[in-house]
């Protein structure tokens, strides 16, 4: 299953900016068309979508949130075991571990270095197998 | 139903330039897996008998494990894979970091190079789209190097695996680099690379990688890092020697719980063993003919574990791994940061050519790694060679002024030197000890310790009699990541598997040589259970948990929706291993020229030390093992009714 766009779509291509596998394609102003080999159900396009015309993998439409107030992971450190399954989750390369421990042990953490790249997808969240990573309006990892 | 695999594998002729996508049937991974199963699958068939490992009918495959991605733990290593080089055999190295989940964020199980390229290239995918590019300005840069000027051009995310000079100059002994300090290091696999001119592989993908049970994903792994964050009380690492010691001198051992070795791992690293090892008599010294007594605790405090965790700044967990056995050092007169010389590195660097110097150590290691040459196989040579020099097989005009002796720093780097520049001595000595003994001539194969062509690692099969059968009988010799004795205890199938002895509660040291049906049995055991590892993509140190306490066959069911009990994945790693088997009887290896030198045998037994008048009959061994996989006892050979039995054509 992938997203879909509707006819609503008027080709502002915001949806293929913020696209981190490449998947939508479209001249500009014109219809867009999503990729459903290359959709990896992260959701940016519809969180962006100005015109209210994506729907989700089944087939809800999406709505648009002001990108200020998208969701981002947020770490909880006595969880964490820095098995690093959220930084390569991430699609869009904003989460590193860091080159430093912890103030309390020896063991690097997850980051969000580049936290305006983040697209909110929540892949972190939910590929963490301890659990240690919330999706939360604030950005403080 | 989700699957954890892509169904997936990308080829590329690096002759014509063409790069074709294949789809495998779900019945290749119901028999094979992903990862090193995969790889012996496409190359038994692909590769003509008989072809030169060098040539163009030579394939190389970069494969994922099947569970990395879907939730598991400690099941981030990718397998390289390819007709060795080094042993003209079935040849595969085994790496972590983080390439293994790269490689299926590009969509495939694995990617196989076939062909030589007219002027060097890189393989560069991004998002689906496949292209090989020019990299003529990569070629002659280091390891290291290469991958930050990959990184500069295609952004910190994308996954890298290149080779140094050793490869390009195409030494015998190089590697598959990654993470900057990763090394696919065994079997020469490097020098195939660098002879199809292809410098590096460039994945970046976002693929998501699915699980058949997500949920039960999470709970066994939930289960798993119960046991890893399980701490125990450590003495402090300069105590380790005396424990070695005692594990010398006592004459009655205990099977042993890998939850202490984990626990070490998870503190010091590979090397929180060295001191002890060198006491017990695991690690080999002075080219495998010395003993603790030529390396006392006097010496080999200088490489106590204590000395190297003070070096460390921060751990370094390759993907999925909650234990972190890696680091990342500063180290004197080097500049930047260094990964942390493993155990195998310290050792082969250090006691075997009885260098006692912890920096030269750090120094070398980071050499080897930028070069892209295995660190086991080049201290190795390097001990050979001083070993020659002593004997006066090679003389100063030989080694262009070199004095060569036993625990001179200074030479034995200037000599690892010259072996990655591949000048005078060091061209003699790139392609490993067989290679230079046969080109020094004069008896000095009597001085070189290998099996089949490749340098065994730092772990003595006089003291776990285990090693040298995996070093001899495995269709990839000389490795160590496939069985022992120890590892048996530690892996405790018994308690997930039907049918394998269960250990002792006490047993004599002398049992361990004694060569019963039990032996064979474990070895056989380990050797398809690592096969099956392999192929998972799973990590040996997380195994060491023990069955019980890392779920990997439960893991494998959830993940693939199969339904399939430890004795049908035993299986499998049986077909695994067997086929690779049947893989070296193609290109015309007879299994019994495999068997480890006879100095490491110890058919003329040490005079003192852990080890005294210890030998082991391999020969003897090798036909229970061989007999219990269906091969013919008298050859190793697989036989037909077995090929038939596991679907083997």
């Amino acid at each position: 299953m992938a997203y879909t766009i509707t006819e609503k779509c008027n080709g502002c291509d915001a949806c293929a900016r913020v696209c981190p596998a490449d998947a939508i394609t479209g001249e500009k102003k014109k219809l867009h068309i999503i990729s459903a080999a290359r959709c990896i159900e992260c959701g940016a396009c519809g969180r962006i979508c100005p015109h209210a015309s994506v729907l989700n993998a089944t087939g809800a439409l999406c709505e648009m949130i002001k990108r200020s107030e998208w969701l981002k992971p947020v770490l909880i450190v006595k969880s964490c075991t820095a098995c690093g399954i959220c930084v390569d989750a991430c699609p869009v390369g904003c989460l590193a571990m860091s080159d430093l421990p912890r103030k309390k042990g020896v063991d690097p953490y997850p980051w969000l270095q580049n936290a305006k790249a983040c697209i909110s997808c929540s892949f972190c969240s939910q590929d963490c197998p301890a659990d240690a990573l919330v999706m939360r309006k604030t950005a403080n990892l | 139903m989700p699957k954890p695999y892509m169904g997936k594998i990308l080829m590329v002729d690096l002759t014509s330039g063409t790069i074709t996508e294949e789809a495998i049937a779900d019945g290749v991974y119901e028999q094979y897996l992903s990862g090193m199963g995969l790889g012996a699958y496409v190359l038994y068939n692909r590769i003509p008998a008989g072809a030169d490992p060098m040539g163009p009918d030579n394939i190389l495959g970069f494969c994922s494990g099947l569970l990395t991605g879907s939730g598991s733990l400690f099941s981030g290593r990718w397998t390289l894979t390819g007709k060795s080089p080094l042993t003209g055999c079935w040849g595969d190295a085994n790496c972590g970091g983080t390439f293994s989940p790269a490689i299926k964020r590009c969509g495939y199980d694995a990617i196989f190079f076939s062909g030589i390229s007219d002027t060097p290239v890189y393989l560069y995918i991004k998002n689906g789209a496949a292209e090989l590019r020019d990299a003529t300005d990569l070629w002659g840069q280091d390891a290291i190097a290469t991958e930050e000027l990959l990184e500069a051009r295609h952004g910190l995310k994308a996954g890298i695996a290149v080779i140094g000079p050793a490869g390009e100059k195409l030494s015998l002994i190089a590697g598959v680099c990654t993470d900057k300090g990763r090394i696919a290091a065994r079997s020469g696999l490097g020098a195939v690379m660098g002879s199809k001119k292809l410098k590096a592989v460039v994945l970046d993908g976002v693929r998501r990688i699915a699980a058949a049970d997500p949920a039960a994903m999470k709970r066994l792994s939930r289960h798993c890092n119960k046991w890893v964050g399980f701490d125990l009380p450590l003495t402090p690492g300069s105590v380790f020697a005396r424990v070695g010691s005692f594990l010398r001198v006592t004459p009655v051992l205990f099977p042993q719980d890998g939850l202490l070795y984990t626990n070490i791992l998870k503190k010091w690293g590979t090397g929180g063993m060295n001191q002890a090892s060198i006491e017990m008599g695991d690690a080999p010294l002075k080219n495998w003919e010395g003993t603790n007594r030529d390396f006392p605790i006097t010496k080999s405090r200088k490489i106590n574990p204590d000395l190297i965790l003070e070096t460390e700044i921060v751990k370094y967990h390759c993907y999925s791994c909650p234990l972190g056995c890696g680091g990342t050092c500063t180290a004197k007169g080097m500049p930047g940061h260094t990964h942390k010389p493993e155990y195998e590195s310290i050792l082969a660097l250090g006691g075997l050519c009885m260098n006692e110097d912890l920096d030269s150590i750090y120094y070398l290691n980071e050499l080897l790694n930028r070069a892209g040459m295995d660190t086991i196989s080049a201290g190795a040579t390097a001990a050979f060679a001083i070993e020659c020099y002593e004997k006066g097989l090679l003389t100063k005009e030989d080694t262009g002024a070199l004095e060569l002796k036993w625990g001179d720093t200074e030479a034995t780097v200037a000599l690892i030197k010259k072996m990655i520049n591949r000048e005078g001595i060091g061209d003699v000595l790139a392609d490993g000890t067989k290679v230079a003994a046969a080109k020094i001539g004069r008896g000095a194969e009597a001085f070189t310790v290998h099996a089949g062509g490749q340098e065994p690692a730092m772990h003595d099969g006089r003291n776990d009699p285990g090693f040298n059968v995996h070093y001899s009988l495995e269709p990839t010799p000389g490795r160590h990541t496939l069985g022992a004795h120890l590892y048996y205890e530690m892996f405790q199938l018994w308690k997930r598997v039907k049918g394998l002895p269960k250990p002792k509660p006490l047993y004599t040291k002398s049992s361990k040589y004694k060569i019963d049906s039990d032996k064979a049995a474990m070895a056989a055991a380990c050797s398809r259970f690592m096969s099956l590892a392999n192929g998972a993509g799973m990590c040996m140190f997380g195994l060491f948990l023990g069955a019980k306490r890392i779920p990997t066959f439960d893991w494998l069911n959830a993940a693939t929706g199969w339904t399939l009990s430890p004795e049908d994945y035993m299986t499998i790693g049986e077909r695994i291993q067997t086929l690779k088997q049947a893989f070296n009887i193609k290109h015309g290896i007879k299994p019994k020229d495999n068997f480890i030198s006879a100095r490491a045998q110890g058919t003329v037994p040490q005079r003192e030390g852990a080890n005294k008048g210890r030998s082991v009959d391999v020969e003897k061994l090798a036909r229970d093992y061989w007999e219990l996989f269906g091969w013919d006892p008298a050859t190793g050979k697989p036989k037909e009714e077995t090929l038939r039995k596991l679907g083997i054509s």
